[in-house]
């Protein structure tokens, strides 16, 4: 099939799990030999196009701005669909696929224009995200999710809980809604890093723990909650150190967080870090930390399986469908602090259970999340469009 | 923190260097290319100059902006960490 993938994120314009998922998928439709065109936007460093092992990648360049972000993503649009309009004189597109509300308008614009179905992945929406609708710009952008939902043939998302999410929220029948989860690509995350050299760089000495949190820092991945329960844990092994991995814009509150804690000395804030570092810290921590008060999926957990870090994590949203608790991870409650520490002590104090946990979920994760499944039921989906 | 869930509700809430760094973002000085002079983006922002080039030294010590001079004029842009910050808020 030709497929039209439309997506404000993709490497190197990597912010959430969106890029990762568009990149995994489509490499996968790739290698199961369909013909797959990426719409995106340009990043600084990045060709206007490319291919990236098949697939064929066209970067917009948003050539007019405008201080008000939803005034941008109109104009971004606008250049998306004018690169879309040279490639469609020439691709004869079986099916459009969008993920997420942002690049929206260009996918239902080309929906009209070249006579195709359109295909919405909804990886997240407005009211989860921001936890309510608080402003004009919020209840605006809820209203191009919605649009967008109505829009489309079908909708995919990545958990039952989003399935019901978006189905009670927008009013969308359940029959329209196909539950595809993520993946990831287990054998990018078998890596062969010097464990105690990676701890050493990081300032973990030996004998001390490595607790490890990796997500965007902002309010929907609880990380205010992991923070406050950094004073808790320490009582029970002060040696720890704690890494968290990732950017965005709540930063400075969650630094002035740390230090408010009392153990800033112990807590290190490395930014964006390309994946090679995430797996290199995953793979030599003692815990990994998911604190998310909003997941819709929570690809970060799996990537943690992967390397066989054990995982403790909120039971929220798509974790509490990729974790079993005490088979395959530990859950907590979410915005519980006194929750995620005996969470972390729970994984710390049984390091032959830690063990055992982290066994059982690699185990888990190449039977249920592979990228290649992923693709087979996309294009079932895309099928039923088509049809 | 939890009142900041709701914080990126109105552009005039935000704390200047925020909106100052997603403003830049959104009027496009995202690589040296598109770097713009202070004059440029005072006009773009409505912010004062003199208010504007405090916050632009606080962008770059925190590695989110670069300034550089071309032909006596200091000009401004996002770094690629920058970019990924005013990202977070709409992903």
């Amino acid at each position: 099939m030709k497929v039209g993938t439309l997506t404000w994120e993709f490497p190197p314009r990597v912010v959430g799990g969106i890029a990762r998922h568009c990149e995994g998928l489509a490499k996968a439709l790739v290698q199961q030999k369909h013909d797959v065109h990426l719409f995106t936007l340009d990043f600084p460093g990045s060709p206007d196009y490319e291919e990236m092992d098949g697939i064929k990648v066209y970067r917009a360049s948003t050539e007019l701005g405008h201080p008000n972000f939803l005034t941008w993503v109109l104009l971004f649009n606008h250049f998306l669909s004018k690169r879309m309009a040279d490639v469609t004189r020439k691709v004869d597109f079986d099916v459009m696929h969008v993920h997420d509300w942002l690049a929206a308008f260009s996918g239902i614009s080309f929906k009209h224009y070249i006579k195709k179905p359109m295909v919405l992945t909804v990886h997240s929406t407005e009211v989860g995200r921001a936890q309510g609708l608080h402003s004009p710009d919020s209840f605006s952008i809820n209203g191009i999710e919605w649009w967008s939902t109505y829009e489309a043939n079908r909708v995919i998302v990545c958990s039952q809980s989003m399935k019901e999410e978006i189905c009670n929220h927008f009013n969308i029948p359940e029959k329209k809604v196909d539950v595809i989860p993520n993946a990831i690509d287990a054998t990018k995350y078998q890596t062969s890093a010097d464990r105690g050299a990676v701890r050493q760089h990081y300032g973990v000495g030996w004998g001390e723990k490595l607790i490890l949190c990796v997500g965007r820092l902002v309010p929907q991945k609880g990380i205010e909650y992991f923070i406050r329960a950094i004073p808790k844990i320490a009582k029970r092994y002060p040696e720890a150190k704690y890494i968290i991995v990732g950017e965005g814009w709540s930063r400075d509150i969650l630094e002035a967080e740390a230090h408010a804690s009392g153990h800033a000395n112990k807590i290190k804030f490395t930014g964006f870090a390309p994946d090679k570092e995430v797996i290199e810290l995953m793979t030599s921590a003692d815990v990994l930390v998911v604190p998310s008060i909003y997941e819709p999926f929570g690809i970060v957990a799996l990537e943690g399986m992967a390397t066989g870090v054990p995982v403790v994590a909120s039971n929220v949203g798509g974790l509490a469908e990729v974790i079993d608790h005490d088979k395959t991870g530990i859950f907590v409650y979410p915005r519980s602090p006194d929750s995620i520490a005996w969470g972390i002590d729970k994984v710390l104090s049984d390091p032959d259970h830690a063990k055992w946990l982290a066994d059982n979920a690699k185990e888990k994760l190449h039977k249920a999340y592979s990228w290649e499944a992923v693709a087979m039921k996309t294009v079932e989906v895309y099928r039923k469009v088509v049809e | 923190m939890g009142d900041n869930h709701s914080f990126r509700s109105q552009p005039d809430e935000q704390p200047n260097q925020l909106r100052l760094l997603i403003m830049l973002h959104n009027i496009g000085a995202t690589e040296a290319a598109k770097a713009l002079t202070i004059v440029q983006i005072s006009e773009w922002t409505r912010m004062d100059a003199s208010e504007l080039q405090g916050h632009l030294q606080k962008l770059i010590e925190l590695g989110y902006a670069k300034h550089f001079r071309s032909e006596e004029t200091d000009k401004y842009h996002l770094t690629t960490d920058g970019i990924r910050k005013v990202l977070s808020l709409y992903s």
